[in-house]
């Protein structure tokens, strides 16, 4: 009879530890990227933080026994690419989640992922729209206006192009001359002019791209109004630039612990930059949150992924960050560049 | 005063597009091959000259190497793709869609080795401003309106004066005629392109010297110089390099009285309307 009793409990150790290893699966969640083309370096370095985190939870075993995988599609910054690749990744491989970036690609997927309900995380796009685009749209950075609010109110005591109107004016400013510039620009000459013969205290800068250009076609005319702008101003090359010297901007405050930071060096031979930070920090919000998930023992989909990181609400990976809408609320900092360093001026809390 | 540095900044702009705009007339008007790959022609020029730089090479050297090399490389799309092709007897289409894909080749090979960042050459001077009254232009500036002016009077002489110029006039003139009197028109095409692969190459180290260098960056210009070319009178050098320097001062004018989004989509409408009144261009009797 023992001897009964003892095969049937390692019959059922067995069951048990078969049926663990059923419900240890890979978890796949994807990434729409620019991997080629003239966005490909800042999609890199967005791959590269998603896979950077991902790859550092399967080494500690996964998320509750569970390895994680993600599928990486290249869109190009395209908004056409993306559709095909949103459809691919959530027809074919039933994706719960997807990392993208860039505002016409993720404005464009937005739409589907509402439809579909699938969970797009976007850590590195900042056009104003993408903060009611979807439900299932999360922004893990502020949008440019949320930005050029806090620089407005730095611009009258010293601030999307429709936001900038909107909060300087409530800020107390006038506007006396704006002028549009198109991406990959260089020649910004034309346009200083024009502003500079308005005579204004402060010229706002939102621009992704020819930053450096833009300073030292400024320094060449001798323009002496202050020039402001967001985070797209930390670009190293502008800031170690002399012709930069007094340009102020806000800044999302993100930093990797050295020991984190030299394994990414050794992992892929660059530095953990900015958008490698944001999407290293975005992955992490997204392993709590499926973490949750599973805890909860739900199955993994966008709208349970969604609830639960709205239950979460806070997060603190490399910053403290907090969801009280789609858009994250995050510390900042305001920056002054002054002798090729970039200069705190002024630190400014959590809203 | 904002009008005048508007102005010169414009005459900088158009004198630049003008070398573009002659050296695209001088292969269409000859070969009527619609030569898209001029564009990286012109982006890989400055390419080459920001590598001679970055590896020391002297000044005059990392000038005149990438220009060499660009009239080599345009030698070669002559030879080894748009000849075959003719000789297959390729229709207008089929060339048109081998040079955008040569472009397509030449953009990605460079933005594969450079990057697709912004790059800057490492010169100092290049940025120096020099005051003239209210007017301020650095010394790139100034040397692209001195080394274009200098292209546009070079290639008029050449096309007048030279009996290699004269050839390729006859050729431009009537291919058939030029080839039943063995003035050979396929190693004229060579020259043509080899002559205005050297000539793009001015401008494409010039303006990112000033601006930075982008590997898509040559087709803008090439679209803008092809419109002052049609504008221009196909054909004419003069009339290129004239409508190329109006259309730039006009975008940069246009600013005077509307917003700078406006100015391209104004500046061509104009050029619409002038090309319903005058559709052979404005020098089209004058080549």
């Amino acid at each position: 009879m023992r001897r009964v009793y003892t095969g049937m409990a390692t019959l059922l150790a067995g069951l048990i530890a078969a049926c663990t290893a059923v419900k240890a699966e890979t978890i796949r969640f994807g990434g729409i990227l620019p991997l080629t083309g003239p966005g490909a370096l800042i999609g890199t370095a967005e791959m590269r933080g998603v896979q950077f985190a991902v790859d550092q939870a399967n080494a500690k075993g996964g998320v509750r026994g569970n390895q994680i995988e993600v599928q990486f599609e290249d869109n190009q910054a395209k908004p056409d690419q993306s559709i095909l690749s949103f459809n691919k990744l959530t027809d074919l491989q039933h994706v719960s989640v997807i990392f993208t970036g860039y505002s016409g690609p993720t404005l464009a997927m937005a739409p589907l992922a509402t439809r579909k309900k699938v969970l797009l995380v976007n850590a590195g796009a900042q056009a104003d729209g993408l903060a009611k685009a979807s439900p299932y749209l999360i922004n893990t950075l502020p949008t440019i206006g949320g930005e050029i609010e806090v620089i407005s109110r730095w611009a009258v005591g010293v601030a999307g192009r429709d936001d900038y109107l909107k909060s300087f004016a409530e800020a107390g400013g006038t506007i006396v001359a704006q002028e549009a510039s198109q991406f990959g620009q260089t020649d910004f000459r034309p346009a200083l002019l024009k502003i500079a013969d308005a005579k204004p205290d402060v010229m706002l800068v939102v621009i992704t791209a020819g930053l450096l250009q833009m300073a030292q076609e400024y320094k060449q005319l001798d323009l002496k109004f202050t020039v402001a702008g967001t985070t797209f101003f930390a670009d190293p090359s502008t800031i170690a630039d002399p012709s930069s010297t007094g340009f102020v901007h806000t800044q999302l405050r993100i930093d990797a612990p050295p020991d984190l930071a030299a394994q990414f060096k050794a992992k892929y031979d660059t530095d953990m930059e900015f958008f490698a930070k944001q999407y290293y920090n975005a992955a992490q919000i997204i392993l709590a949150t499926l973490d949750k998930v599973l805890a909860d023992n739900k199955p993994v989909t966008g709208e349970t992924m969604h609830d639960a990181l709205f239950e979460i609400r806070k997060f603190q990976g490399l910053i403290p960050l907090e969801f009280k809408t789609n858009t994250a609320s995050v510390p900042m900092d305001i920056n002054e560049m002054r002798d090729g360093k970039d200069v705190l001026l002024k630190e400014i809390k959590l809203q | 005063m904002l009008a005048l540095q508007l102005l010169v900044t414009g005459l900088v702009t158009g004198c630049a597009l003008g070398v573009v705009a002659i050296s695209f007339s001088l292969v269409y008007a000859t070969t009527k091959i619609f030569h898209v790959a001029h564009a990286g022609i012109y982006t890989m020029g400055g390419y080459l000259a920001w590598s001679l730089m970055a590896w020391h090479m002297p000044l005059l050297l990392a000038f005149l190497v990438p220009v060499v090399a660009c009239t080599v490389l345009g030698a070669l799309m002559q030879s080894q793709l748009y000849a075959r092709l003719a000789r297959r007897r390729a229709t207008h289409l089929v060339v048109l869609i081998a040079s955008l894909g040569t472009l397509a080749v030449i953009q990605n090979i460079i933005a594969a080795v450079y990057t697709p960042n912004i790059l800057q050459f490492p010169l100092d001077w290049s940025s120096r401003m020099v005051a003239f009254g209210p007017v301020r232009l650095n010394w790139t500036q100034l040397l692209t309106i001195v080394v274009s002016v200098a292209a546009y009077a070079g290639t008029m002489w050449f096309a007048h004066r030279t009996i290699l110029g004269k050839r390729i006039r006859a050729v431009a003139s009537n291919p058939t005629l030029a080839d039943i009197t063995r003035l050979q028109p396929q190693t004229v095409y060579i020259y043509v392109i080899a002559i205005a692969s050297a000539l793009v190459s001015l401008p494409g180290i010039l303006v990112p010297l000033d601006l930075g260098l982008q590997p898509y960056n040559g087709v803008t210009p090439l679209l803008t110089a092809t419109i002052a070319m049609i504008a221009g009178g196909v054909g004419s050098i003069t009339g290129a390099f004239v409508l190329s320097v109006a259309i730039a001062v006009l975008q940069n004018l246009s600013l005077l009285v509307m917003p700078g989004e406006w100015s391209i989509g104004v500046t061509f409408f104009v050029f619409v309307i002038f090309m319903l009144f005058r559709p052979t261009g404005l020098f089209a009797a004058a080549r």
